[in-house]
């Protein structure tokens, strides 16, 4: 369905310049930098797959979503949607694809958004009778009812997010480029968006390729993750692979109402227990545990550490996502 | 082309409304619009008026050459009026959006932010009728010059937009082009409001072919209300517009090809 092959993106900047008129050299230089952005990147995506595309901000995510969906012209490298290229072809692919950038709008900012879906049915030539089907349906899973006459400038977050996704589906696509899309919504938000992007990959079989920073969007609808980290493939797999590879610690931190027993300070010196590996803070009181939640479920992990003393308060920190995909490497 | 045509009807009446929803603003500035070329006009009046003439050229001439140029200008920047912002599109990634359209770019962006030129056309209009009545009853022209000047006021308002086009299209590579705008659009259009040869010969001759816009009203003329040289003159104008617009076309192309987007 969607083939990536030997992609690469590299962008010209002229190079600053140090010391006395570094302004005014810049005009005259013909230094240019050259930022690869993408650098031979290699993937084929099947139908109806559900594909994370994940790496570090300035990674090369964007780069590859706008070469995919042909805003970019890659440097060098091709990609192929349904057996066209987006470049050459680009109107022809662009009614294959829905995209979404979770940062920037594509509705008509000013007009209700209502009007947006009618522009849009115009442009991809919906006639009104599927046309009506179509947004009742959506209307209906996404809720836009209340929202519908309202300009694109005053929806909330949610409500815009909803409606942008309304609109990347509106044509049927089979192919759904999100950048994104959950980025600054609230946990409720997330969670229907999320509910929603499950149900047309696995009811509708869209194929679906999603940036995000969000590991729990990874977690919870990716079946399979790409990794990109300064433009370079760094993984691509299962997300249990992912999980494996990395093996995910948790921190728990614990508070005792006691400083810690001795017998607590013996195990901390052995520095392994049990999977857990402690250390102590410089509160007395604080105990901090790593424990790979494969091997070990929290509630375990608790029920060890209640050992050293009655426990007053607990703080548990998922692994940071940035410190994930640098793991990768 | 009937489906584009189709398109950009559609995507123009968008805009317009989403203008309108600034109700005042947009009143005003179409009332502000139509201040400034009055302003404009009454100036040129006022020298013609004082000396009668301009190196040759009646007070009627200059008066056509200043109306057909600006018809064409209302016409270019009617239809194709983001063309002349693209350095906006450049440097905000808006272009993004029409590039995931199944529509050609270059008509997304004619149909965005349009607004009508009422100030320009009504002057436009007062101005070419009164002069033209007046040609008449010299007999410096006949019935003929009614087709004719249709033609070239179309064919200015094509020079125009291919000017504009080579000039946004340059954008793809210069990023900003403002200043640039400023002496290929409005300089030379500026300098093309009064009859070319009261100009230094570089000049002339840089208005003639480096940024050829003295095709839009000036060359023709030169046959139509006075007999000088042949019917080719007129028939250059739309020439000389059909091939600027189609390098304009090719560079637009080329520079799409480069447009880098912006980070998120």
């Amino acid at each position: 369905m969607i083939q990536v092959q030997h992609l690469s993106k590299q962008f010209r900047t002229a190079a600053a310049k140090e010391g006395a008129f570094k302004g005014v050299r810049m005009l005259f230089s013909r230094d240019v930098r050259i930022k690869h952005a993408v650098a031979d990147i290699n993937f084929n995506i099947e139908p109806g797959e559900f594909v994370g595309y994940i790496g570090p901000n300035g990674a090369g995510k964007s780069t590859t979503i706008k070469m995919l969906s042909g805003i970019l012209h890659p440097t060098s490298g091709r990609v192929t949607i349904d057996g066209l290229s987006p470049h050459h072809d680009r109107r022809r692919v662009a009614r294959k694809l829905g995209v979404l950038f979770g940062q920037r709008t594509q509705l008509w900012w000013d007009l209700p958004v209502r009007d947006s879906f009618d522009i849009l049915a115009a442009m991809y030539g919906i006639d009104a009778g599927m046309m009506k089907r179509r947004l009742s349906q959506l209307s209906e899973l996404l809720e836009l009812e209340p929202f519908m006459d309202t300009p694109a400038r005053k929806l909330s977050l949610g409500q815009r997010m909803r409606s942008d996704l309304a609109a990347a589906l509106l044509h049927d696509p089979a192919i759904l480029f999100l950048d994104e899309p959950t980025i600054g919504l609230d946990v409720t938000a997330k969670r229907s968006i999320r509910h929603f992007l499950k149900s047309i990959n696995q009811h509708l079989g869209k194929t679906v390729l999603l940036t995000t920073h969000d590991m729990d969007d990874i977690e919870q609808l990716c079946g399979r993750v790409i990794v990109i980290n300064d433009g370079k493939l760094g993984f691509d797999g299962s997300i249990d692979d992912l999980r494996r590879r990395i093996g995910l610690p948790t921190l728990i931190r614990i508070t005792y109402k006691l400083p810690i027993a001795d017998s607590a300070k013996h195990a901390i010196t052995r520095s392994e227990f049990n999977g857990l590996q402690l250390s102590c803070g410089e509160d007395e009181r604080v105990l901090t545990a790593a424990c790979n939640r494969e091997q070990l479920s929290a509630m375990d992990a608790l029920r060890m550490l209640e050992q050293y003393g009655e426990i007053e308060d607990v703080h548990m920190e998922e692994p940071d996502f940035e410190e994930i995909v640098h793991r990768i490497y | 082309m009937k489906e584009q045509l189709r398109m950009y009807k559609l995507l123009a009446a968008a805009s317009l409304r989403s203008r309108m929803q600034y109700k005042f603003n947009f009143w005003f500035s179409t009332i502000m619009a139509a201040v400034i070329n009055v302003v404009e006009f009454a100036m040129l009046a006022v020298i013609l008026a004082k000396f009668g003439h301009i190196k040759g050229w009646s007070l009627e001439e200059a008066g056509y050459l200043y109306a057909v140029l600006t018809l064409s200008k209302a016409i270019y920047r009617t239809l194709a009026s983001d063309v002349h912002h693209l350095e906006h599109y450049l440097v905000s990634g808006d272009l993004d959006n029409l590039l995931l359209r199944p529509i050609p770019i270059l008509l997304g962006l004619m149909s965005q932010n349009v607004s009508f030129r009422i100030g320009e056309v009504l002057q436009g209009m007062t101005v070419l009728i009164l002069c033209m009545r007046e040609l008449f009853q010299h007999g410096q022209i006949t019935w003929t010059a009614i087709p004719y000047t249709v033609v070239i006021v179309l064919s200015g308002a094509l020079l125009l937009f291919a000017i504009g086009l080579l000039t946004a299209s340059l954008g793809f590579w210069l990023t900003r082009i403002e200043e640039l705008q400023t002496i290929t659009e409005d300089a030379a259009r500026t300098a093309v409001q009064y009859p070319v040869s009261i100009y230094p010969k570089w000049m002339q001759g840089m208005l003639l072919t480096a940024i050829p816009v003295a095709f839009a009203n000036y060359v023709p003329s030169l046959y139509l209300l006075r007999g000088e040289g042949g019917i080719g003159l007129l028939i250059a104008s739309p020439v000389v517009a059909a091939c600027l617009f189609a390098a304009g076309l090719l560079l637009w192309r080329r520079g799409l090809m480069r447009y880098q987007s912006t980070g998120t």
